[in-house]
């Protein structure tokens, strides 16, 4: 219901607030629009709202200066009383299953204007320097960390026009000065025993993982082998820690079975699919989590598997 | 035109392996109408050859042969000729024309084939011919010395015979040829 | 579960070729509008008709085909993807989003042949990933087929010398390793499809596995056609690597398979130089696989190598290919202590084949063979396998084709060994190997010593062997087998009298062991191969200080008289009787009178004693008074002796016409042409009025019997008998005797009783029409003739 615009009690109805607006009866008395002073050269990067629709919203990362201006228009012929305006950056963590909730993890304000009047067209120009923005904006199932700049024209009675602008953050580490392989040897005793290989134990978003399964030992006779990328997301704590999985990609590895002695090549590009950085603990809210699923399936469809978390992590594009 | 191919007293496989091979690369199938033998094969396998040559076949009894039902003598008609056939060992003396030549008139033909002596000869004789192919493997003779392969080929074309004696000389194959024309058709 | 049924397979193959047209359709349509996404999509939704397990092999192939089809298009359309300026590096990433893994590794390998093509990174790399990635699919069918994808649409992109691909960094090594690994790996998935799946269907997947080989085999094709694959590489590289896979795969179809394509698909040349390595992989073999075979090819390859050209030869000697390949034989066999005695005799067959083209000069090599082969039959008695028997006379007939000669063969002194391994009735069939290579080849054989050698070979013919079971032996072959030694007796000649009479003695020697089947046919051929010799002699002067030894035509009547002796009381007396004439007439001609004499004694004995059938005595004293009417060498007591016992005989005969026409003949007995002295007019006339009586005789049996005359040709051909004495000028013979017959003839003919007989009528025209010819002739002929009244 954010940003659904303002209205304006007719004198001889006295309907409530809400009524009103459901009603469509009122008209917003002026349009407040925001523009970043880059906008026509910043990158701008799809965004899923809530109502299913993809908007494009400008790209930031932490540290940047977020600049602008904020526009007042009034209707033709209308003026617009107000107690001040002011516009804030707002970091936010929503979780869906305590709906309404907010948790502002970033909070910062700029008064635009004293109260007065506003008979026509009027441009304020704004500025946050140096924001820090530590984490990235995430839409996950559970949970959703959005950036928002929020502007809002206060008035005393008739409730306060408040625009909203949604904004992306995305921040960029430099390859990791340990990445260490994943290798290792799993079994089943007397029955399979493979030893995976992960090139690497962190990956950006779009690497490529490099690897070979060796097997050991063979009792089972295995119908196909898939890796598979999984995600986890937890949210809250304690009693109250919410778990989701989903497996985000299941790239079949190996058709047939294999004999002792094979090694089968493993070579998955990450860059079809939707993965985010790894997030840790953001803000003891929730946290997201990326696996590596190798997944063994016999002639009876028994299901062998073996799951290994790698980091994902956002690399710097080379400009 | 018809084709009739003499030949006798071969004598396989008591006196001669086979026939000449250069005999045997001339004599392909399809190309004589019949063949008259004079006899002394003497096996079965040099019967069932000659009949692979044309299935016509005409044979006498000679003294050696296995087979003992061919006739003594045969007489048959090709075109405007009759032919007789007789191995010639019941002909006395051996060889000897004027015998010969009496059973030519007993049979009752215009031209006879005989063998026996290995000796290729062809003599025009009252009006009528008396033909020997000779031998067609060159068959040792206590009769003929230095004996040559030899076959007849005749072509008998309306009243008229052209024959062909092929002879086998030092591993060549000479031919010569005599020709025959009746005046008189014979009364039958 | 894979199901046996048929029926369910035509329909699975069905859906699948449906499925995969559709995707196909759309991959076009995609491919029409440029969209390389759905491109790609479909594509891969096509090729996942491949993932089916349902199919055989014979199947699967049919639905592989026609992917392999649709993907040339999809090729096509990357090659220009490229050109409009698509990345090739971004179209091989791209192709691996794909999740399922065979349309995946199908699609790379189609981009990897753009990306080779396209030079932007070193062929080699490409492969090396491909063959790699190729590991994914396990599954052997799949497995394979991908595989043969791969090397199909690399065939023309290898590093090879001369290739446009060769470069710095790519050599044909790169290429040859390329292959290799590809053909490693298929013969392992090859191998695996044994062991897969349930014991009962071993049969089934044994057919299955053989009809997917090729595929494999299409490996080592694509190796030996590789340019920069020279002796050095496949020595060093090729061959060692193949091997180590053929030995390591332990399977016994594959090493079997394997090693014949090996042998198969590479030069002549390089066996020979490798010799050594091919071998000794042999002995490493399963015990299973059969390696006489495989080693058998081999040996053929490289004979018909060595025959192809006498260049060549040196090569073989270098090497020392011949004892190489013997020791090599040799292992083999004392490794396979099971091998059965067709696997021993095919390979010595194999080596003697092979040292005979390689080294034909050398008999002792063959002689080696044959003397190792024996070797190891011994022990082992005769051998009753049919198809080792086979193998024997393969073996055995190898020498003949290869020297077309007997001779040579016979110098071979274990081929006679060999032969007694053989059971009677293979004895027999090699024999008749031995006897037919002489007759075609035309080979002469003119020494005793040989000649004793060879029917020593071929006894199998000769006589009955003991302890060969006398079965019913089929009439015809008996005789044609019996006519092929007849034929054989008349090729052993030699110029040289004395050395022939010992060939005769020698020939001799074996044929009379033949029994009374045989000598029918082996005897007279020896009789007339010896007249031939007496003729040939016949001419010379005997040398009255000749040595004892010396031979003569006297010493062969001698052997003659023997050996037609025998004939007699086998017996076949018509046979022996007809040849005492022949060779009667042969001392005739050496004027060797009691010889001759001698000889129409036994003659007379066997007509009086022997011959009884009536049509046969027509035809015995036909020969004898043909024969006697050329003898000039008898005295006049002898020849009277002869000729009264002949007449005496012709008055004897059966049936009256047959007595008639002898003793007309006999008529000529006493009027020799050439000899002045033998001509004795009235016993001519005797014999001839003798004939008329017996004649008039017959008419009037013929009368008494049958109410009607017989036949009047006896008339009529003594009436030409009385002409041709007439014309001899006999002076019994006289216009009146003729005359007197031609109107007893006349009056004959018109009787009321006569039989029409119309060729007696033609006879006696032409016999009047022949007097008619003989008056116009003119001449003293003419005159003669001329009073006759007809």
């Amino acid at each position: 219901m954010q940003g659904a615009g303002c209205a304006r009690f007719g004198s001889s109805i006295s309907l409530p607030t809400i009524m009103n607006y459901l009603l469509g009866a009122f008209k917003p008395s002026c349009t407040v629009s925001i523009a970043f002073s880059d906008g026509k050269t910043r990158k701008q990067v799809p965004l899923k709202k809530e109502n299913g629709q993809t908007v494009l919203v400008p790209l930031f990362q932490s540290q940047e200066n977020i600049t602008g201006k904020i526009t007042i228009d009034p209707l033709q012929g209308k003026k617009v009383d107000h107690n001040g305006v002011k516009i804030e950056l707002l970091g936010q963590i929503e979780m869906y299953f305590d709906r309404g909730n907010y948790y502002d993890f970033t909070s910062l304000v700029r008064e635009l204007d004293v109260p007065g009047e506003i008979y026509e067209r009027k441009t304020y120009p704004f500025e946050f320097s140096t924001v820090e923005m530590p984490y990235e904006t995430y839409n996950g199932v559970n949970v959703r960390l959005r950036y928002v700049l929020k502007v809002t024209i206060s008035r005393g009675y008739a409730g306060s026009i408040v625009e909203y602008q949604d904004f992306v953050v995305r921040n960029y580490s430099p390859p990791p000065s340990i990445n260490n392989g994943i290798k290792m040897e799993v079994g089943i005793e007397d029955c399979l025993h493979i030893e995976f290989e992960y090139n690497k134990s962190k990956y950006h978003l779009k690497d490529v993982i490099i690897g070979k399964i060796y097997f050991l030992l063979v009792r089972i006779k295995i119908k196909n082998m898939d890796l598979e990328i999984r995600r986890r997301e937890s949210t809250g704590s304690g009693a109250n820690t919410h778990v989701e999985t989903e497996t985000l990609a299941k790239y079949e590895l190996m058709d047939g079975a294999p004999v002792r002695g094979e090694s089968i090549p493993v070579r998955l590009f990450l860059s079809p699919y939707e993965l985010t950085p790894t997030h840790r603990n953001i803000n003891n809210k929730f946290s997201v989590k990326y696996y590596l699923n190798l997944v063994l399936v016999d002639e009876e469809d028994r299901r062998y598997f073996k799951q290994q978390e790698i980091t994902i992590y956002r690399l710097q594009e080379a400009a | 035109m018809v084709l009739v191919l003499a030949l006798g007293d071969l004598h396989i496989p008591h006196r001669a392996p086979d026939l000449p091979e250069k005999f045997k690369s001339m004599l392909v199938p399809g190309k004589i109408q019949h063949i008259i033998c004079t006899g002394n094969l003497c096996i079965k396998e040099v019967h069932d050859y000659l009949k692979t040559i044309c299935p016509d076949l005409h044979i006498t009894r000679g003294e050696y042969d296995e087979e003992t039902r061919y006739p003594e003598t045969k007489t048959l008609t090709i075109g405007q000729f009759k032919l007789g056939l007789c191995h010639g060992h019941q002909v006395i003396p051996w060889g000897d024309l004027d015998s010969l030549a009496m059973m030519q008139r007993q049979l009752d033909v215009d031209i006879l084939v005989t063998g026996h002596t290995h000796q290729f000869t062809a003599y025009k004789h009252e009006g009528g011919v008396v033909i020997n192919p000779g031998s067609g493997t060159g068959a040792y003779s206590s009769i003929t010395y230095d004996v040559n392969p030899s076959f007849v080929l005749m072509d008998i074309d309306g009243l008229r015979v052209v024959v062909y004696v092929y002879e086998l000389i030092d591993g060549e194959v000479k031919v010569d040829k005599i020709d025959f024309k009746k005046t008189t058709t014979t009364a039958h | 579960m894979i199901s046996d049924g048929v029926e369910d397979e035509e329909k699975w193959l069905a859906a699948g070729i449906a499925g995969l047209q559709q995707n196909a359709f759309y991959m076009h349509r995609s491919l029409d509008s440029n969209n390389l996404k759905d491109a790609l999509k479909y594509s891969a939704q096509m090729l996942s008709e491949l993932r089916t397990s349902k199919l055989s092999p014979h199947k699967y192939y049919d639905l592989y085909m026609r992917a392999f089809d649709e993907l040339r298009k999809l090729e096509i359309f990357f090659m220009e993807e490229t050109k409009r300026g698509c990345s090739i590096i971004d179209l091989y990433e791209l192709v691996q989003h794909a999740g399922n893994i065979l349309p995946r590794l199908y699609l790379l390998c189609t981009v990897g042949s753009v990306y080779i093509k396209s030079k932007e990174a070193p062929a080699k790399d490409i492969l090396k990933d491909l063959v790699e990635m190729c590991r994914g699919i396990q599954h052997p069918l799949r497995g394979l087929f991908l595989r043969s994808y791969l090397s199909q649409v690399s065939r023309d992109k290898l590093p090879d010398i001369g290739s446009e691909y060769e470069g710095d960094a790519d050599t044909v090594n790169d290429a040859v390793e390329f292959v290799l690994q590809n053909f490693t790996e298929m013969n392992k998935l090859w191998v695996r499809m044994q062991h897969q799946g349930p014991a009962r269907d071993k049969e089934k997947r044994e057919k299955e596995r053989s009809e997917l080989r090729d595929l494999v085999g299409k490996n080592l094709h694509i190796l030996s056609q590789v340019e920069g694959v020279d002796l050095d590489m496949y020595k060093d590289i090729v061959l060692p690597r193949v091997l180590e896979q053929v030995v390591n795969c332990k399977d016994e179809i594959a090493q079997f398979y394997l090693m014949e394509c090996i042998i198969q698909v590479f030069p002549d040349e390089y066996h020979l130089q490798t010799l050594d390595v091919l071998l000794g992989a042999c002995p490493q073999l399963q015990p299973s696989v059969d390696i006489k075979t495989v080693l058998s090819q081999l040996m053929e390859r490289l004979s018909n190598y060595a025959a192809s050209s006498a260049e060549v030869l040196p090569e073989f000697l270098q090497v020392e290919a011949f004892s190489k390949l013997s020791k090599a034989i040799g292992k083999v066999i004392e490794a396979q202590v099971d091998m059965p005695t067709v696997g021993v005799v095919t390979l010595y067959s194999a080596l003697l084949t092979f040292t005979l083209h390689v080294h034909p000069d050398r008999l002792d090599y063959a002689d080696l063979v044959l003397g190792a082969c024996v070797k190891k039959l011994s022990g082992k008695g005769k051998i009753e396998d049919n198809k080792a028997t086979k193998q024997i006379v393969a073996l055995l007939s190898a020498p003949l084709e290869k020297y077309n000669d007997i001779v040579t063969t016979l110098k071979l002194s274990n081929y006679s060994h060999v032969m007694e391994y053989l059971d009677g009735e293979t004895i027999k069939v090699m024999a008749m190997v031995i006897v037919q290579s002489i007759t075609k080849n035309k080979t002469q054989i003119s020494t005793a010593d040989n000649v004793e050698a060879l029917f020593e070979l071929i006894r199998g013919l000769i006589k009955d062997l003991d302890g060969s079971l006398t079965d019913e032996v089929d009439e015809d072959d008996f005789k044609e087998e019996q006519s092929s030694v007849a034929r054989l007796i008349q090729m052993l000649y030699n110029d040289d009298p004395d050395e022939m009479f010992k060939i005769i003695c020698t020939v001799k020697k074996h044929i009379l062991t033949g029994g009374i089947k045989r000598l029918p046919f082996t005897v007279p051929a020896l009789v007339f191969s010896s007249l031939k010799l007496v003729r040939q002699l016949q001419g010379q002067e005997e040398n009255p200080f000749g040595d004892e030894t010396a031979t003569t035509p006297k010493k062969i009547f001698q052997l003659l008289t023997q050996t037609i002796e025998i004939l007699s009381s086998v017996p076949a007396p018509e046979l022996a009787f007809r040849l005492y004439l022949q060779c009667a007439e042969a001392a005739n001609d050496c004027d060797l009178e009691p010889v001759a004499y001698e000889l129409f004694t036994q003659a007379y004995i066997l007509y009086e004693e022997e011959i009884s059938d009536s049509k046969a005595q027509v035809t015995a004293l036909h020969l004898i008074i043909g024969t006697l009417q050329k003898m000039h060498v008898f005295g006049v007591e002898n020849r009277d002796t002869l000729t009264h016992k002949a007449t005496g005989y012709s008055a004897k005969l059966l049936k009256k016409p047959d007595q008639c026409r002898a003793v007309y003949a006999c008529s000529h007995l006493f009027w020799l042409d050439d000899h002045d002295n033998m001509k004795d007019g009235e016993r001519v006339m005797l014999c001839l009025k003798r004939a008329l009586r017996i004649a008039n005789a017959a008419q009037q049996m013929s009368n008494a019997t049958r109410g009607s005359t017989g036949p009047v040709s006896l008339f009529i051909e003594i009436l030409n008998k009385y002409l041709y004495f007439f014309e001899k000028g006999n002076p019994q013979i006289t216009v009146a005797t003729i005359q007197g017959l031609i109107e007893l003839i006349t009056t004959e003919m018109q009787s009321d009783t006569t039989t029409p007989d119309s060729s007696a009528d033609a006879f006696f025209a032409s016999t009047l029409r022949y007097i008619e010819f003989q008056k116009q002739k003119g001449g003293a002929v003419g005159e003669k003739y001329e009073p006759i009244k007809v």
